[in-house]
């Protein structure tokens, strides 16, 4: 779904008597919304596939009764909303929806947002005609944090599609409840279409698919943000506020280089006391998704922050003899700057390891392809229709990225490549199209090799690329060549759109420069274009705005990181700074956009910028640097509050502004020969974090249960026993083993939220050491 | 629109009624025989009467008319906004708020405050509630919004406190459990009408 | 009662007497203004100071201490002095007219043996001395509106001196047919006058009626209050006052009050003469005791009057009946002889 419409796949509808244009092939009701039409609809939701449980979107298309959320426009189709007929059939499902329900809006978290409210309000239900005998329902806990009332579920299934289409779970479905079944004599006396929706609404309730009570899912909250009543609501929610007392602050997620848009719902945290707090974390569930950092890692701030004049006294002393300054990519792009700055007037060096590694990466790519920016952003992406991912867990490494791979197998009848060298037994849930390659670890250059094989066009390839496609890669990378080719031919069925996602692995490379060089001849030669996955919050920020540096001696200060002297929005160093629920600025995300987020919660101490401004000079507030960001990497020069942050009705998003991106003259490009002998051998541990932690932060928030330790597959787990030493060349560490039910194979995953363990050093520049685990 | 509405600032019907007043006389004569007619009325002793009889009255025939204020109080209408009280059900003695926060979203002194909380019986509980007195205006929107009759005005009027804010929590409005049978329905804002049953349309129920 | 047979009167027994006087009347005047609060109250069906002591009446010490502990203000403009004295020439006078009048019954202390005579200093011309004793109170008011800065005060004293002077004629108009009829001017032979129990009143209905108005325009009462009318001149001329010496001016208004109820007692109600059973010291006590409470029934029955009114009921009513009346007695008695 491009974000531009050009003329040609226009069309020209008519609804109630007035014109309007539409995109070919748009669904009805999302042609309606687009245009601010008001058609009712309670179960579909834009980015997943309909499921026409709940049939009140009902419409008149040329003189017939169809579902708006489910029939597509056609040029000089009439639509007509509501229809006497149709009008009775609402107002007859309402009644149903209503039957039984229980009376309890007055303690319900939903009222106030409930659509079961506003629809029965808006249909004017003011009687019911229908009755049936209740069953009994039991609320349940479905994991640590979901709680489900059936009572109050009126089988929407919005929640069983998200998490099926967007987030690729599945981890919950419709299940028999077990209730009376309905008088047939309903059948001649109601609207057709209620008693149908009734009908299966009477005997389904939903449940996890596994079988057992509890989900094991991703612990997104996705299901809770799409529910239309108070059915699903968080564990730590229930009953605690009501939708109307919070106040909605505006803000960008700062856990993953995602970027999403969130708000953060405040209010007063008690009687007592009276201090702002965070109740809980909304989005646009129609147009984004959020990860279960996201949605429930929300209460890092720093509460404890004061002026402490010493305090700063001491830190302007640090930063006039500080060498070094060593940070990461949780950080505002108005804070890079700032350090960017710093290093301008005072000479010290910026360290930043991931976003270095990304920076570099992003120089080779663009060196060899012309292009300062990767080519697709990830919404690009999940609308093409074949998703090719290299180096990248995607699990775990970014949610935005999963559901991307996800949405295009469910919505798109897409196709999918996987190419990792941990097995994942989730990812091949995501369709039925999907190839997953889990080759050795080193391997990755053989798999765009691979890719290059598969999708370009041979006569634009250099020589020293094509001479090196002969192999057998299949075979190399682990798969059955027969098997592939077959599938392979299935997969290509229909396809248009091909995009590419790659992630940390081959920015931490031994050979990125190589791998780099590969994406590019690839997306010089095939249909397929790239997409980047920046390895933590505002990377692709800092990588833009910081001239970084590899190595770095002499006196350190660390913002969130190790140092001599530490600055620390986490409370625990030797001057606190503000988190980032606690600061305005803009990020810089995935998609390749620039996004305000605003402060949620109050914030008592110094912020970077008295630092700056005591030290080289600084404006008075931090939000304005956001116009002195650098235009000549692809930056505007807008003020901070004239960026919009929101969606319209179209699912255009105006969050910010997008990146441009640079061109320039691109090199002639010659690669180096793929060694298939750099694989690594033996026992290999993988950096990478649980599902759900990202950083210190996340790690703080108090319903991220994930722990810091050794992640293993059952089967390796098994082996390995509860709690072990990992020996690393340079170094140990001691971890319980955790295990991953949907992680396969021997590599184990050590995450790194934790800055304290510097678990960077310890794999030193790679994703991937070998290492020698003992159990103890 | 012209402004005449506004500038006519009689309100309802005027029903006046002149008095029959004397007039002061003018002449010599006139001021001679009001003299004499007031000097020989005996106006002044039926005033001397009247007040000594009230003091019979109050004193020996029981007609104190005096009303001791803190030790006794007079009744005042049912209808009054008084100090809040937080009612119980009369069957299970259990509080009758159910924490929607109605009262406290239409507060337009924005006076009341609540936390609540999922509690063991998977029931939503108020943990704490409280008005402050030193904002509320007496309106009785939070009586009339309660949808379960549970916030209601009392019947104590002394709001005066020794600090502007004077928080009065949920066990100090709630009715004592003791004396749950001396609770009385309120009768204003927000009760049930007299005819509320002929009001009301029937759910159908299947058993 | 013989004068031969009295003892000889000493000075121990004048000071004791004059002692006696002060702290009675004194006290009696406090007093008075609780009786005031009660009666008033109980006349508007109220009940009245209850609350300090039994029935209130510790009210009484209350209110004195309040007075005592107050702060005294002396405003910045005003006339320092005059302004503190001012009050004491109001309580001084009142008390120094009532050394004039009999109180009590004479007694002999036992055991020291001094007389305590019934008047402390019964001059021969006792009516004259305790008219012209409270005309000079008149100054109080006077001086204290005048000396306090305060336009209310000054609107006060001018009421002061119009009224008191006004009424001053018509008190001594009034009393003189009977000062006539007995031919003395002392307490004591007004007394005996009456002994043969036809009292004055009888003879002198008008004198009496025309001296109860003058007394209460004497003693600053309603009707005639107009001196510190609260409605009209906020508290005229003790605007300014506090404490004490607001106290003072009271306690002076109140001794003056027993003091008229004493002079119409003796003068024109029988004295302390005996009455069929009941002994004379009771009787006048009685007297006074109903004259105070009817000058208490009066405010509580009757309205006030305008200032205009009260000069013109003065100059135009009651000084001509005053004076026919003063006429109409001397050609009486005159014929008489
Ligand atoms: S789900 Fe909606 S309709 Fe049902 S109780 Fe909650 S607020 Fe009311
Ligand atoms: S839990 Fe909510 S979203 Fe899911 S089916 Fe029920 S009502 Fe719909
Ligand atoms: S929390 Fe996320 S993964 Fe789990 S059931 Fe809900 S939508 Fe699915
Ligand atoms: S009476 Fe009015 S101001 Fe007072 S608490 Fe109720 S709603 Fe608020
Ligand atoms: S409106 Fe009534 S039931 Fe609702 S929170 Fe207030 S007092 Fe409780
Ligand atoms: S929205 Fe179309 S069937 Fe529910």
């Amino acid at each position: 779904m491009s974000e531009v419409q050009t003329v040609e796949n226009m069309v020209s509808i008519t609804i109630d008597g007035v014109e309007y244009k539409a995109k070919e092939g748009e669904y009805i009701l999302n042609a309606a919304r687009a245009n601010d039409i008001f058609i009712p609809a309670i179960c579909y939701l834009t980015r997943c596939s309909p499921t026409l449980a709940c049939r009140i979107c009902l419409v008149e298309a040329d003189g017939k009764q169809v579902y708006s959320c489910n029939a597509k426009v056609k040029e000089g189709m009439e639509i007509t909303v509501s229809t006497p007929d149709i009008l009775a059939e609402r107002r007859a499902m309402m009644e149903v929806y209503d039957v039984n329900h229980p009376l309890q809006c007055g303690v319900c978290d939903q009222s106030g947002e409930c659509e079961l409210q506003n629809y029965t309000l808006e249909l004017a239900v003011d009687s019911q005609s229908y009755t049936i005998q209740d069953t009994k329902r039991e609320a349940t806990n479905w994991s640590s944090v979901l709680h489900y009332d059936p009572g109050l579920c009126i089988v929407c299934e919005r929640c069983t599609t998200v998490c099926k289409d967007m987030i690729g779970d599945a981890a919950i479905k419709t299940t028999k409840r077990g209730g009376a079944s309905l008088d047939k004599a309903w059948k001649d006396e109601m609207p057709k279409d209620a008693y149908a929706m009734w009908n299966k609404l009477q005997k389904s309730v939903i449940a996890p698919s596994n079988g057992t009570e509890h989900t094991n899912c991703s612990d997104c909250g996705e299901c809770v943000a799409v529910c239309p009543v108070g059915a699903l609501v968080s564990r730590d929610f229930v009953y605690t506020s009501n939708a109307w007392d919070l106040k909605k602050i505006p803000a960008t997620c700062a856990h993953c280089s995602s970027g999403c848009q969130i708000y953060y719902e405040t209010k007063p945290a008690s009687i007592e006391d009276r201090t702002e707090k965070i109740f809980r974390v909304t989005n646009e569930w129609n147009y984004v998704s959020l990860c279960g950092a996201g949605r429930f890692g929300y209460d890092f701030e720093n509460r404890t922050a004061t002026k402490d004049a010493t305090a700063f006294a001491a830190t302007i002393e640090a930063f006039k003899k500080a060498k070094v300054i060593n940070f990461n990519s949780v950080i505002t792009n108005e804070e890079a700057l700032m350090l960017q700055t710093l290093k301008e007037k005072l000479g010290v060096k910026l360290i930043n390891r991931e976003a270095r590694a990304f920076q570099r990466f992003l120089g080779f790519y663009s060196e060899a392809s012309g292009q300062s920016l990767y080519t697709l952003d990830f919404k690009e992406v999940m609308a093409s229709d074949f998703v090719i991912s290299v180096g990248s867990s995607l699990r775990n490494d970014n949610p935005n990225a999963r559901y991307a791979f996800n949405n295009v197998q469910k919505l798109n009848k897409g196709a999918g490549l996987y190419f990792h060298p941990v097995g994942d037994t989730l990812v091949p849930t995501f369709g039925k199209n999907i190839e997953m390659f889990t080759h050795k670890v080193g391997h990755e250059e053989a798999a765009l090799l691979f890719i290059i094989k598969l999708f370009a066009d041979q006569d634009k390839l250099p020589d020293s690329v094509k001479e090196q496609l002969e192999s057998d890669f299949v075979e190399l990378l682990g798969g059955d060549t027969a098997k592939f080719e077959k599938a392979f031919e299935k997969m290509m069925k229909k396809k248009e759109t091909f995009s590419l996602m790659v992630g940390e692995d081959l920015y931490f490379h031994e050979k990125a420069e190589n791998l780099a060089k590969l994406i590019a001849v690839l997306e010089a030669s095939s249909e397929v274009k790239v997409a980047m996955i920046p390895p933590k919050t505002n990377s692709l920020g800092v990588a833009l705005i910081c001239d970084l540096d590899d190595e770095a001696e002499g006196y350190t200060i660390g913002y969130n990181e190790s140092g001599d002297f530490k600055l620390s929005a986490l409370g625990d160093g030797d001057l606190d700074m503000p988190a980032m629920n606690q600061q305005e600025g803009t990020l810089t995300n995935m998609h390749k956009r620039v996004t305000p987020t605003n402060a949620a919660l109050e914030y008592n101490g110094y912020v970077l910028n008295d630092i700056i401004r005591e030290v080289a000079s600084a404006p008075k507030e931090t939000i304005m640097w956001t116009e002195h960001l650098p235009v000549s990497k692809g930056f505007k020069a807008v003020e901070f509050d004239s960026l919009p942050n929101h969606y319209t009705n179209d699912g255009v998003e105006h969050r910010g502004y997008l990146l441009e991106s640079i061109s320039r003259e691109a090199k002639e490009i010659s690669v180096d020969k793929f060694d298939d002998s750099n694989a690594l051998e033996g026992e290999i541990a993988y950096r990478c974090n649980p599902q759900r932690q990202f950083n210190d932060f996340s790690d703080k928030a108090h319903q991220i249960f994930e722990g810091f330790g050794l992640y293993a597959s059952p089967a390796k787990a098994e082996t390995l026993g509860s709690k072990v030493e990992v020996e690393f060349a340079n170094g140990k560490l001691t971890l319980d083993v955790i295990v991953d039910e949907r992680m396969e194979g021997d590599i184990v995953a050590i995450p790194d939220f934790k800055s304290a363990e510097n678990i960077y050093e310890l794999f030193a520049g790679s994703r991937y050491q070998t290492v020698t685990i003992k159990e103890v | 629109m012209g402004l005449e509405q506004f500038k006519n600032r009689n309100v309802g019907t005027q029903n006046y009624k002149t008095l029959d007043l004397d007039h002061t006389p003018v002449t010599g004569m006139g001021q001679f025989k009001q003299v004499v007619s007031r000097t020989f009325k005996p106006e002044l002793f039926v005033g001397l009467w009247v007040t000594f009889r009230e003091m019979i009255n109050a004193l020996f025939r029981g007609k104190m008319h005096t009303t001791q204020y803190p030790f006794e109080k007079l009744p005042i209408s049912p209808r009054y906004r008084a100090i809040h009280e937080m009612l119980r059900l009369l069957e299970s003695g259990h509080y009758r708020c159910i924490g929607c926060g109605l009262c406290e979203k239409i507060c337009i002194s924005n006076c009341i405050t609540m936390d609540t909380r999922y509690d063991e019986n998977q029931r939503k509980e108020v943990s704490e509630y409280t008005i402050n007195f030193g904002r509320c205006i007496f309106c009785g929107y939070c009586a009339e919004v309660c949808p379960e009759l549970a916030i209601v005005h009392g019947p104590r009027y002394e709001t005066a406190s020794e600090q502007r804010a004077s928080f009065s929590l949920f066990e100090d409005m709630l009715t004592p459990i003791d004396k749950l049978n001396l609770q009385q329905e309120y009768q204003g804002f927000g009760a049930v009408s007299p005819n509320a049953d002929e009001n009301i349309k029937k759910t159908p129920l299947a058993y | 009662m013989d004068a031969t047979h009295l003892p000889e009167v000493t000075a121990a027994g004048v000071i004791i007497k004059a002692v006696l006087i002060l702290a009675v009347v004194s006290a009696i005047a406090g007093f008075g203004t609780y009786i005031e609060r009660k009666i008033l109250a109980f006349m508007q069906r109220r009940y009245g100071p209850q609350h300090v002591g039994p029935y209130g009446l510790l009210q009484l010490i209350a209110d004195g201490i309040k007075l005592f502990t107050k702060e005294d203000i002396i405003p910045q403009h005003a006339n320092k002095i005059i302004f503190a004295v001012a009050p004491v020439i109001t309580a001084a006078t009142a008390f120094i007219a009532l050394a004039a009048v009999p109180v009590f019954p004479d007694f002999t202390i036992p055991f020291i043996d001094v007389y305590v005579p019934s008047i402390a200093s019964d001059i021969n011309i006792g009516i004259l001395f305790v008219l012209g004793m409270m005309a000079a109170g008149l100054y109080g008011p006077l001086l204290a509106g005048m000396a306090q800065a305060n336009k209310w005060g000054i609107i006060g004293s001018a009421r002061t001196a119009i009224q008191f002077l006004s009424y001053e004629v018509v008190t001594g108009l009034s009393i003189l047919a009977p000062i006539m009829m007995v031919g003395s001017l002392s307490f004591v032979d007004f007394n005996d006058y009456q002994a043969d129990g036809t009292w004055l009143v009888v003879y002198q209905p008008v004198a009496f009626i025309l001296f109860l108005i003058a007394g209460f325009a004497e003693t600053n009462r309603t009707p005639f209050d107009l001196l510190e009318h609260e409605a009209e001149v906020i508290s005229g001329y003790v605007t300014e006052y506090s404490g004490m010496r607001w106290g003072l001016f009271f306690i002076g208004e109140y001794a003056n009050m027993i003091t008229i109820g004493v002079i119409a007692s003796v003068v024109f109600l029988g004295g302390y003469n005996d009455f069929w059973i009941i002994p004379g010291w009771l009787m006048i006590i009685g007297k006074i005791a109903f004259s105070f409470f009817f000058m208490l029934w009066v405010r509580a029955a009757w309205p006030h009057v305008r200032p205009d009114q009260l000069m013109w009921l003065c100059w135009k009513v009651l000084m001509p009946l005053a004076v026919i009346n003063v006429v109409i007695t001397g050609i009486v008695i005159m014929l008489a002889q």
